[in-house]
């Protein structure tokens, strides 16, 4: 029981970690970003040829990360820039379609260029004892990580003086234009930063299972459900919302299966966005 | 300038697409083609209600689609049923499902966005169901078909011809709401919806009856499309085999027009030959297509042969 | 007295159609000027053509020289104009002294010596330093809007209705703050339906009805005249 616990927290935790960036590039930016699941898995990738190259595995990962977050600062200087000339509903919907076309492209890309690329990060413990129970280290890793990621966000967003800048034009883009504050370099920043959490995060599958170029668009699916269950404004509830999905999933699919958990989890999304559309976990930004 | 009547349009259009098989001299290859670009064309007839005049943004279309052709063939194939008794359901379960969708997110208030998000996540739950109810649906192998249907969508001419006749009768349906009381208020919904509701439409009914009309055509082009090909299962009716393929279709026609989901349609099927030598690299051009089109040819071809011939298409 | 800001025939448009036309006004160094006129008059729009977060589709907009129209209004929050809306715009969800931490975003290192002005000038405010901004009561909030924009010392404030759905206590008293920081050497432009306050506190007026500037002249004189009375100050 307290195995599947664990197992469950960690899993969500990886969630929570591929659905952030989401919530703050939405939050934002106001533009539901459906390539997310292809810059992580670009990541992944970048990870894996590095490797390949006999680079550092450290090292690799770092380059991977860079690589989302070149991808993110790409597509934010180039694509997004006719949605950011509009507002409200018109940029959410050019943001969406304009990033579904980038999921296609960098899908199409890396299913013809590196189809049998996967990345596969093993490490020297498979697993240790913490007290009774057997803990793999990859799960230990992926939750310190997930756990340092996060807690340097949260930093950043409620103690420096350009996280509270981010806040607030999550919280009134307007107000912040009163303040003098330019929302558009401080967006390009945003992109960048979840574009490297989603690189993370397709690192840290690389840790847990394996990942290769096809995982993209499942990766957006669970990254979008998740934020949509915690709030796709609030990166508090994206991160509760995260873990708890994890519990759930993980309890679920001991008991139910796979197909109906999913179904679970699928019929909670949309039942969030019917009766709770800011979320279920939305509390503080 | 002068105006092309719909009807004029109309007559046009099907009196060009019934001679297209002559031009294909006969190649079986390419029958199946045209006629894969019919049932293209009348998916994107059915967005176009849905989301081109009332900007509900569906993305559901391959599920409400495959819902209604799992449901024609299972139980045809499990029940014995004559498929003109399972058709009918199977466009009543889609046309049930996309009004109900509508109605919900009318009255709660979404916003495109969320209604996009909401049937997305419908999208993926129709696969994970067909998926899961494995006994049924044969899960990710699919089921075939030949042989299930009416004999007329078999195969060859005939199918061309009826499917052919389906479209028409979705245009049709088409224009005949847009020329209704129906047609203006979606017009007035469209451009503010706000307002609309201050002048006393009815937002509400028009919103839902857009997604019911649509969402019934995708079931019956749905259910004709798994008859006619042969076989199906959830790749078919996936998001990026239906959803894309309107969209794209509907960005390059012209989104809100009548010709819009024809001249997509060809264009749409042009690009697709030509892309074919590319192999699985055409994912790729229809992104980069996406983009493109969304970010510079928003109105599409019809928008532009009206300017450049300074006839108003219809 | 120089002149600080100056609109020459400005006109803004949303869509086809014109909300503002023609209008020509000018703001000296210290000075206070009201804005009056009724509800769609245009007043609100003109306040946000001029803060740059509008576009005029006609005329100019000159601030100590200067022409500041097509700038952005980030831009112009920088050289020294700043907007308080009617709506406010907090920030909900962060505190009193984040609200005003952020408002000294432009100048950002003298922000300690401005929020002990902004603190004094508003008591209340430093009761409630810690509150999140979404808690406060109206007054409160339309206080902190103010204290905002004060934080980054602007030379000329920009204040939409700032009455709007204030108890009358509180409405004398944020008006008490305006004369202090008129004593102060600020420049304030003022858009108000409360007329009396408007009239009271500051030196000039101009009356905007359908987007034009209908009368202008001292406050006195505005006080005084009939029609004025008879529209906005509901005299017989």
């Amino acid at each position: 029981m307290f195995a599947i616990l664990l197992d469950g927290i960690v899993q969500g935790l990886q969630l929570s970690l591929m659905a952030v960036g989401i919530t703050l590039i939405f939050g934002l930016g106001g533009v539901l970003n459906l390539a997310h699941g292809q810059i992580a898995v670009v990541g992944g990738i970048v990870t894996a040829l590095c490797i390949g190259e006999g680079l550092n595995p450290v090292l690799a990962c770092a380059m991977g990360v860079l690589g989302s977050g070149v991808l993110g600062l790409l597509m934010d200087r180039t694509l997004l820039v006719p949605a950011y000339r509009l507002a409200g509903e018109e940029r959410l919907l050019l943001g969406l379609l304009v990033t579904l076309g980038l999921s296609f492209v960098v899908n199409g890309f890396l299913d013809v260029r590196y189809p049998t690329v996967a990345l596969t990060l093993r490490l020297p413990t498979p697993s240790f004892a913490l007290g009774e129970v057997t803990v793999r280290t990859a799960s230990a890793v992926v939750a310190l990580i997930a756990l340092a990621a996060f807690g340097l966000l949260f930093a950043f967003l409620k103690l420096t003086l350009l996280g509270k800048v981010v806040r607030s034009i999550m919280q009134n883009e307007v107000g912040a234009g009163l303040c003098g504050i330019n929302p558009a370099r401080i967006r390009t920043l945003i992109v960048v930063l979840s574009a490297m959490m989603a690189g993370l995060a397709g690192v840290v599958q690389g840790l847990f299972s394996s990942l290769g170029t096809e995982l993209g668009n499942e990766f957006t699916s669970f990254a979008l459900i998740v934020a949509v269950i915690g709030g796709v404004r609030s990166v508090n509830g994206t991160l509760v919302a995260g873990i708890l999905l994890g519990i759930v999933n993980a309890f679920a699919s001991f008991y139910v299966g796979a197909y109906l958990t999913l179904l679970i989890l699928l019929v909670t999304a949309a039942g969030t966005i019917l009766v709770r559309p800011q979320g279920l976990f939305a509390f503080r930004t | 300038m002068r105006i092309v009547s719909e009807r004029t349009a109309l007559a046009a259009t099907a009196v060009v697409l019934a001679l297209v098989p002559l031009a294909l001299g006969g190649s079986p290859h390419f029958l199946r083609i045209a006629t894969l670009m019919l049932i293209g064309m009348a998916y994107a007839v059915a967005f176009n209600i849905i989301f081109g005049h009332t900007r509900q943004l569906f993305l559901c279309l391959g599920a409400l689609a495959g819902a209604s052709a799992y449901v024609s063939v299972v139980l045809t194939m499990k029940a014995g049923l004559s498929p003109w008794l399972t058709m009918p359901l199977g466009v009543a379960l889609a046309a049930a499902l996309g009004g109900a969708f509508s109605y919900v997110s009318v009255r709660r208030g979404l916003g495109v966005i969320f209604v996009g998000i909401v049937t997305l996540v419908f999208s993926m739950i129709f696969h994970n169901l067909v998926l899961g109810l494995r006994e049924w649906t044969n899960g990710e192998t699919g089921l075939e078909t030949k042989g299930l249907g009416p004999a007329v969508l078999a195969g060859g001419l005939p199918a061309y011809y009826a499917i052919l006749g389906v479209l028409a009768a979705s245009a049709l349906v088409y224009h005949a709401l847009m020329r209704s009381r129906a047609g203006r208020a979606f017009q007035a919904i469209a451009d503010d919806e706000f307002a609309a509701e201050l002048a006393g439409i009815n937002v509400t009914a028009y919103k839902v009856l857009a997604a019911t009309v649509g969402s019934a055509i995708l079931g019956v082009v749905g259910v004709v499309h798994a008859y006619y090909g042969g076989f199906i299962s959830p790749t078919i009716y996936a998001l990026g085999s239906i959803d894309i393929v309107a969209l794209v279709t509907l960005l390059l026609g012209g989104m809100g027009t009548l010709l819009g989901p024809v001249l997509g349609g060809v264009l749409f099927t042009l690009l697709d030959e030509l892309v074919r030598p590319l192999g699985r690299l055409n994912v790729m051009v229809y992104g980069i297509l996406i983009i493109v089109l969304v970010i510079t040819f928003r109105h599409g071809f019809v928008a532009m042969l009206r300017k450049r011939l300074k006839i108003h298409l219809p | 007295m120089s002149l600080l800001l100056s609109g020459e025939a400005v006109e803004v448009a949303y869509g086809d159609i014109a909300v503002v036309r023609g209008v020509n006004l000018e703001v000296r160094e210290g000075e206070a000027v009201a804005v009056i006129g009724p509800n769609g008059a245009g007043k609100t729009t003109l306040f946000k053509a001029i803060a740059g977060m509008l576009a005029l589709r006609d005329g100019s907009v000159r601030y100590a020289g200067a022409r500041i129209d097509g700038r952005r209004h980030f831009e112009i929050v920088r050289q020294g104009i700043v907007y308080v809306p009617a709506e406010r715009e907090l920030f909900p969800q962060m505190s009193v002294l984040e609200n005003l931490e952020l408002g000294a975003y432009s100048c950002y290192g003298a922000r300690a010596e401005r929020l002990k002005f902004v603190l004094d000038l508003f008591p209340r405010l430093h009761e409630r330093r810690r509150q999140l901004a979404g808690t406060l009561s109206g007054g409160e909030q339309q206080m902190l809007a103010i204290g905002r924009g004060l934080m980054s010392r602007p030379r000329v404030l920009l204040l939409d209705e700032p009455s709007t759905g204030l108890a009358p206590f509180f409405v004398s008293e944020i008006y008490r703050q305006f004369g202090q920081l008129k004593r102060e050497g600020l420049t304030i432009l003022l858009a108000e339906q409360q007329v009396p306050h408007a009239l009271g506190f500051t030196d000039r007026a101009y009356v905007l009805e359908n987007g034009r500037i209908h009368l202008s002249g001292t406050s006195n004189e505005l006080l005084g005249n009939a029609e004025v009375q008879r529209a906005y100050l509901g005299m017989a």
